[in-house]
């Protein structure tokens, strides 16, 4: 317990709660496999929910070496996922600010890269607006291809500057997504408050 | 005739120092505003006094509660950012109702505690007495603190805390103002008395929020079946929420929060149910009115400090200023250590710093302190003369260092960005995120509670509310209001030679992207930024000032655009036939936008599915709003218009030609019907009949749903030899 809470961050009393939650959404087996993200009711409306849980199987989440999906993961993992979302606290410094926010920012990254080559093409990001709007049904397709499109130019702008005519932008590096992300304090906005956590909100 | 002498001398000196107050820049950023209003008042009133040897005119504590103050906090709270606003509510709502209780009674007993020492002269206030002036002079005032920082640009979460406590604090200071009077007049005070106060301020509270959204509800409902009667819409709005105001007022409930509250239900119904000249017109006649009642509120005050009605007492007033300043700083303090604790991210030092400092005393202690029953206080010139006082120290003094103290320690400033669709997209999938990881922990935050208010407000209160009501995306709203900014941009400014017009997206087999030079996107955002005359802007604007600049030049510019459209559709009418046929010709195929009339019916079909934007006093320009109509509705704002084209002809072609030279070269060849000019040259690319979207077959294009979509689907593709050329994605469009 004592290591656990120190290598996520977590307090104890933080874990147990997150602890209690995990039996409760794997059933009390010691693992978790994506089904078991279906009895969450109010994710069910989530556009990006297929993301989501993705992303709790994704290995690079996992600080595992290798690349690709888990099948199911253990409370460990499970720990290691939630603490990407623990708030920053008072006293940390300036670098471990920064190595928190880069953490932060690359789980957001990994959630849009989807085919794991550590950049986000034009497809994929097209993919992301697409699942986004999807809770509207009347927009088409096409719209949200656009706007895609848009934003990824504009994402281009940023990164890249100046671009010749004939330069080809293969998509979103880390970097580069950092670089769009620097006005905004992820570190602040990217938290939950684990310590409220109550297994108020049952899986049926 | 000294009367109209009196009001000559008001009107000109105000407007010429107003005037001359912004043309010299420097000044607003070191002197506030409110201060050198105030020193107009006090040379005004410096004068009367001195022409007629009597107190000028006081303001009127009515005309101020009724007239003055609504604006101001109309203005406040329909431009308040609420999704911050509500973000931050908990500790807002703490330092409003805690932190103004405990100043009020801070202030009160130490008060008291001066005024036992007979040395000062002051035995005769009583504890009452004492409290009733501790409230009143606690409140912090949202006049002045707009005043103040309105220029500094603090950070929002910041502007938000001490704004958002000034106008809630409202409700505390009615409550405590009329207890403790009712208190002072009454003989025995039993604690059941106290609980009554105690449960008065609930219903002071809750009853005017309830009631303002009562109003704002009604007056959304009542903008729903307004649009053959556009010309009234502003109307309802100033109507309903001056009604809120008195209502609450008359129910002794607190006005402030009433009239906060309507314009905050207002602002997210009404804006979609008013036609876009209407929102203007709301939006302008508001700051005005706000810009007008602050000006005033200044001035008279400083008249109302030349008079006789003074009594000036050493220590009553330098301790009311200095406990004043003490239980604020105290105050914050204390209660931002009980906070932090459940904030997430806790408040610094500096912020608490700012916080304090930024608890500025304005028009509203002053009118307060008028308002006392001279019978029962004996000596309220004292009090109006420390409340004077006060005000003056704080308006003066805190106003004019607290932005070289915000700079001193480095606290961060608002970054004014131009909105971008990418950073929205962001914003939203976060967003989501977020919620997700919340269910997951089962955790119900605050994410958990908006999501649930979206469904419900969706669900019942939209469709109730807003007369075509469609599912709203930020994101989508967002481009499409960047798209049409960027299109009416490109028409009126015409042709930009250096545009790579073929710059599109990536071949989408490969994924890759070509983008746009970067000389143009830069171009292009200077010119989204600056153009916002068509398209409804959801500022967060609660700069007084911050209207003036978009103002002035998109207007100059309307007929211009409208003279060039008018030659286009002109053009295009005479043309769009004559292209067919080489078109036809060719092996590579253009995709035009065929007949003009097609559009009609292509437009009204997507009236239905596609959400408002834009003025629907032209009610077709409705029809044309989803992205894939951009086109069609270039087409539309030429069609509507009856001007004669001025231009000649030639000019057309050059310009085009310009950009035909721009783009890649294949493109060139296609072009070469270019005797006939393309009329619709200036929009870079939602053209009407431009070739820009590569060439489709004509099969592609009948199989599709039709060749007025803008943008096909890049399955349609074509040459390989212009590889990098794609269909349809625009790649400039935000």
């Amino acid at each position: 317990m004592r290591e656990l809470a120190d290598r996520t961050g977590f307090t104890s009393e933080q874990i147990e709660h997150l602890h209690r939650r995990f039996k409760q959404l794997s059933q009390d087996q010691l693992t978790i496999r994506k089904e078991n993200f279906d009895s969450i009711p109010d994710l069910e409306f989530n556009p990006i929910r297929g993301k989501i849980v993705h992303a709790f199987f994704d290995k690079r989440n996992l600080r595992q070496e290798s690349d690709g999906l888990a099948d199911e993961i253990n409370f460990e993992d499970f720990l290691t996922i939630m603490s990407y979302f623990r708030p920053i606290e008072m006293n940390m410094d300036e670098e471990q600010l920064d190595r928190f926010r880069k953490e932060k920012l690359k789980f957001l990254f990994h959630m849009y890269d989807s085919d794991h080559d550590g950049k986000i093409t034009l497809q994929e990001y097209r993919n992301v607006v697409e699942e986004l709007l999807s809770g509207n049904p009347h927009l088409e397709k096409e719209s949200a291809r656009s706007i895609a499109d848009g934003a990824m130019m504009e994402a281009a702008s940023i990164c890249v500057g100046q671009m010749g005519p004939d330069q080809v932008y293969e998509g979103i590096t880390f970097e580069d997504f950092l670089k769009m992300w620097q006005g905004i304090d992820i570190e602040t906005k990217m938290h939950v408050r684990f310590l409220n956590v109550d297994t108020i909100a049952h899986c049926y | 005739m000294s009367s109209s002498v009196f009001a000559m001398k008001m009107k000109l000196p105000c407007n010429h120092c107003l005037f001359s107050f912004h043309l010299y820049h420097k000044l607003p950023s070191i002197v506030p505003e409110s201060c050198l209003l105030i020193l107009v008042g006090l040379l005004l009133g410096g004068i009367i006094f001195g022409a007629e040897e009597k107190s000028p005119p006081v303001m009127n504590s009515d005309v101020f509660f009724l007239y003055l103050l609504p604006p101001i906090v109309l203005d406040a709270g329909y431009f308040m950012p609420t999704r911050l606003f509500f973000e931050n509510f908990g500790t807002i709502f703490w330092y409003a109702v805690v932190g103004t209780l405990w100043n009020a009674i801070g202030i009160g007993i130490s008060l008291y505690g001066i005024c036992q020492i007979s040395a000062f002269g002051l035995t005769d206030i009583t504890l009452l007495q004492n409290l009733l002036f501790g409230s009143l002079i606690s409140a912090v005032d949202p006049v002045a603190v707009l005043a103040v920082f309105e220029n500094i640009h603090v950070n929002e979460q910041l502007y938000i805390l001490v704004f958002g406590e000034s106008l809630l604090n409202d409700a505390i200071t009615v409550v405590l103002y009329n207890l403790f009077k009712s208190f002072c007049q009454m003989r025995t005070i039993k604690v059941i008395d106290i609980f009554a106060g105690i449960a008065n301020f609930f219903i002071v509270g809750i009853g005017g929020v309830l009631i303002g959204i009562l109003l704002g509800f009604v007056a959304a409902f009542t903008t729903r079946f307004t649009h053959k009667i556009r010309v009234i819409e502003p109307l309802f709005v100033f109507l309903y929420s001056y009604l809120s105001y008195i209502t609450a007022e008359m129910f002794h409930l607190s006005g402030i929060m009433a009239i906060t509250a309507c314009a905050m239900t207002m602002n997210k119904y009404v804006e979609e149910n008013v036609s876009q000249k209407s929102y203007t017109t709301i939006k302008y006649f508001m700051k005005m009115l706000s810009s007008v009642s602050e000006t005033l509120i200044f001035i008279f005050m400083g008249v109302s400090t030349v008079g006789k009605n003074h009594e000036w007492n050493w220590a009553f007033v330098s301790f009311t200023l200095l406990f004043c300043l003490i239980w604020r700083a105290l105050g914050v303090f204390v209660l931002t250590q009980i906070i932090n604790v459940f904030r997430t991210i806790p408040l610094t030092f500096k912020d608490q710093f700012i916080i304090a400092y930024g608890g500025l005393r304005g028009a509203i202690c002053f009118s307060l302190v008028f308002l006392l029953p001279p019978a029962v206080f004996p000596r309220k010139k004292l009090f109006i003369t420390a409340v004077i006082v006060v005000i003056f120290f704080t308006v003066f003094i805190q106003g004019i260092t607290i932005r070289p103290l915000v700079e001193f320690l480095d606290v961060k400033r608002s970054n004014k960005k131009q909105p971008a669709v990418s950073e929205e997209i962001y914003n939203r999938f976060f967003d989501h995120v977020k919620t997700g990881i919340e269910d997951v922990c089962g955790h119900w935050g605050h994410n958990f509670w908006r999501d649930k208010f979206k469904k419900f407000d969706n669900k019942y209160l939209r469709r109730l509310l807003i007369r075509e009501n469609q599912p709203k995306s930020s994101i989508v709203s967002l481009y499409k209001k960047l798209e049409i900014k960027h299109a009416i941009e490109m028409a009126e400014s015409g042709m930009i030679s250096k545009v790579p017009s073929s710059v599109s997206l990536s071949d989408y087999h490969e994924g890759k992207i070509k983008p746009l030079s970067p000389a143009e996107m830069e171009n292009m955002r200077e010119i989204l930024t600056k153009n916002l005359y068509q398209i409804r802007h959801r500022t967060m604007s609660y700069n007084r000032h911050s209207l003036a600049a978009d103002a002035g030049e998109k207007q100059a510019k309307e007929i211009l655009i409208r003279r060039r459209h008018s030659l286009r559709e002109s053009l295009r009418k005479t043309n769009s036939l004559s292209r067919e046929r080489p078109a036809a010709a060719n092996t590579k195929r253009f995709l035009s936008l065929p007949k003009n009339t097609k559009l009609p019916e292509k437009l009204r079909v997507r009236n239905k599915t596609s959400s408002r934007v834009g003025d629907s006093s032209d009610s077709e320009l409705d029809a044309a709003t989803t992205v894939l109509n951009l086109r069609p509705r270039a087409g539309k704002i030429l069609r509507d218009q009856r001007l004669r084209p001025q231009r000649p002809l030639p000019e057309f072609r050059v310009e085009w030609k310009n950009e035909v030279d721009g783009s890649q070269d294949g493109r060139g060849e296609q072009q070469e019907p270019s005797t006939l000019p393309q009329p619709s040259i200036g929009f870079r690319q939602p053209l009407l009949t431009r070739p820009r979207f590569g060439t489709l077959s004509r099969e592609d294009l009948t199989a599709d749903h039709g060749p007025a979509r803008p943008m096909p689907p890049p399955r349609l593709v074509r040459q390989a030899s212009q590889g990098d050329r794609t269909v349809g994605n625009k790649p400039w469009t935000y």
